[in-house]
């Protein structure tokens, strides 16, 4: 019998079993990400602009987002979902058994409702960091709205934004390690699956610890060269 | 060629505009005077669409629009023939000077960009900014920055350049540079509406002074009749008040 206080065996070979789910944490969080910021940004503007019922509605949405733990967002979305799926299906006559759905679909569905208000505040706090007066200056040189929020508007926003939305990507990606309460596939699960063999528990959460670690720190710095080529025209010096 | 008929403006219960008119030919260049709160930036900013008249019509040449009921399209058309210049700037700031200049003629007026790039240096030299096409705004001073609004409007070669105090954000001695610019372009013949507070540069350079006040047009006539010889009492009261020691009239 080994004696040493770590299996490194176990160490290592879990460290690709934990490896293997991050193609599933990474889909998960990019598509996430790819629903939040169209819905987080055009629930923003409902707020600049006080959009009767819809202001009233995201500002609902958001508190409800924010005053909950995430992992009572899953439970209650895993569990209202299917309901919900099941009457629809029923009533088109749909024959498909709700609750084998993959597990990834929810985890698109939940994490998507999750990020997406937490980018509303991202966006509205940043989008009050561009004046107005540019937003009216595109129109008086002859550009329509669409045209001056691509142009003009967005590209500053962003670069306020780029620092909380590094911020958001990174709790997102933790956040997937949360699925292992619906059975997905990734980081977490696998490792701790792998674990539950032998009870190497700790191997397998400085497993998951350097995998999480890796990741956060690759998405950190990407999004470190992307605010600096954003950013040029603010610290371009005379 | 430009003509304003009636305009209303309130916001809440505050009517700020009461039934404006306003005649501007070609080549006018007309200063609106009057004191603070009087409604003159909101004037301008109706013509611009910037805000929503309750009332009013607008009529371009031939083109006409009721100020209240105008389409998107109506709007669209309207501001391609006018230029608004802002107290305050309001250049792009992520766009450089040459781009900042560039951009309503390459989207807003589909201009080439070769041809849109070409016209806005020429506009840049002209209010003596040959040396800073590439440069952001943060890197300007303030009269450079307005000077880069102006080029912004003139490149556009609108009907009308709309101004609305384009020398109140800046230190007074960089005040001249912007207002040497805008006698210059009158010069060439551009039709101005400006709003100031720089009666030096209405008796010299106007053809035409409005005064304004209440949300009225109070007195209009060429330099000489304001300020010699103003008729109406609320006028000789404001031009004292700004003009101090200049001003004796009997009331
Ligand atoms: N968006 C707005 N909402 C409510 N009130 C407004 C708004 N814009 C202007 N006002 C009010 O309308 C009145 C006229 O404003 P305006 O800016 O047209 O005056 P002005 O003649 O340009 O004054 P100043 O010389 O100080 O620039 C002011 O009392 C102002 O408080
Ligand atoms: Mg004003």
């Amino acid at each position: 019998m080994d004696s040493s206080f770590l299996n490194m065996e176990f160490l290592i070979d879990t460290f690709f079993v934990a490896l293997s789910g991050v193609p599933v944490a990474l889909l998960v969080t990019v598509v996430a990400m790819a629903i939040a910021l169209p819905v987080g940004f055009f629930l923003a503007l409902t707020r600049i602009n006080e959009i009767p019922v819809l202001n009233w509605f995201t500002k609902i949405y958001v508190s409800f987002v924010r005053g909950t733990p995430i992992i009572i967002q899953i439970f209650v979305l895993y569990s209202v979902i299917p309901l919900i799926l099941s009457g629809i299906f029923e009533k088109y006559h749909i024959d498909y058994p709700v609750y084998d759905i993959n597990p990834l679909w929810y985890a698109f569905i939940i994490f998507s409702f999750n990020t997406a208000a937490i980018l509303v505040e991202v966006f509205r706090s940043a989008l009050k960091t561009v004046s107005q007066g540019q937003l009216e200056a595109a129109y008086s040189v002859g550009l329509t709205s669409s045209q001056a929020y691509r142009r003009i508007i967005i590209p500053q926003m962003l670069v306020t934004a780029l620092p909380n939305l590094c911020t958001a990507t990174i709790n997102l990606i933790k956040a997937t390690s949360l699925g292992y309460a619906i059975s997905l596939q990734e980081i977490t699960l696998k490792a701790k699956v792998a674990a539950n063999v032998g009870y190497n528990y700790l191997e397998a959460y400085i497993d998951i610890f350097i995998v999480y670690m890796i990741l956060c720190m690759t998405v950190e710095y990407l999004f470190k060269l992307f605010e600096k080529r954003l950013s040029r025209y603010k610290y371009t010096t005379a | 060629m430009l003509e304003i008929k009636n305009i209303h403006k309130s916001f809440g219960k505050n009517e700020i505009l009461k039934g404006v008119d306003l005649k501007i030919d070609k080549g006018d260049v007309v200063v609106i005077l009057g004191p603070s709160g009087s409604g003159k930036t909101t004037l301008l900013r109706c013509i611009n669409f910037l805000e929503r008249a309750d009332q009013g019509s607008a009529s371009f040449g031939e083109v006409t629009v009721d100020l209240k009921t105008a389409s998107k399209k109506e709007v669209l058309a309207i501001r391609k023939k006018t230029a608004f210049v802002f107290q305050n700037y309001s250049l792009f700031n992520n766009k450089t000077a040459l781009e900042n200049v560039a951009e309503g003629l390459i989207i807003g007026r589909k201009v080439l960009k070769h041809d849109a790039y070409e016209i806005s240096k020429k506009a840049l030299d002209k209010v003596g900014l040959s040396e800073k096409y590439d440069s952001y705004p943060i890197q300007l001073s303030g009269g450079q920055q307005q000077r880069v609004g102006i080029a912004r409007a003139v490149a556009l070669n609108p009907d009308i350049i709309l101004f609305d105090e384009p020398t109140s954000a800046l230190d007074p001695e960089l005040v001249g540079e912007v207002l040497q610019v805008m006698k210059e372009i009158a010069k060439e013949g551009t039709t101005m509406l400006v709003v100031t507070h720089e009666m030096g540069f209405a008796k010299d350079v106007a053809n035409k002074v409005i005064f304004m006040d209440g949300g009225n047009i109070v007195e209009e006539g060429t330099p000489h009749e304001i300020f010699i010889t103003p008729k109406e009492d609320r006028t000789r009261r404001f031009l004292r008040r700004v003009l101090p020691g200049e001003y004796d009239f009997e009331i």
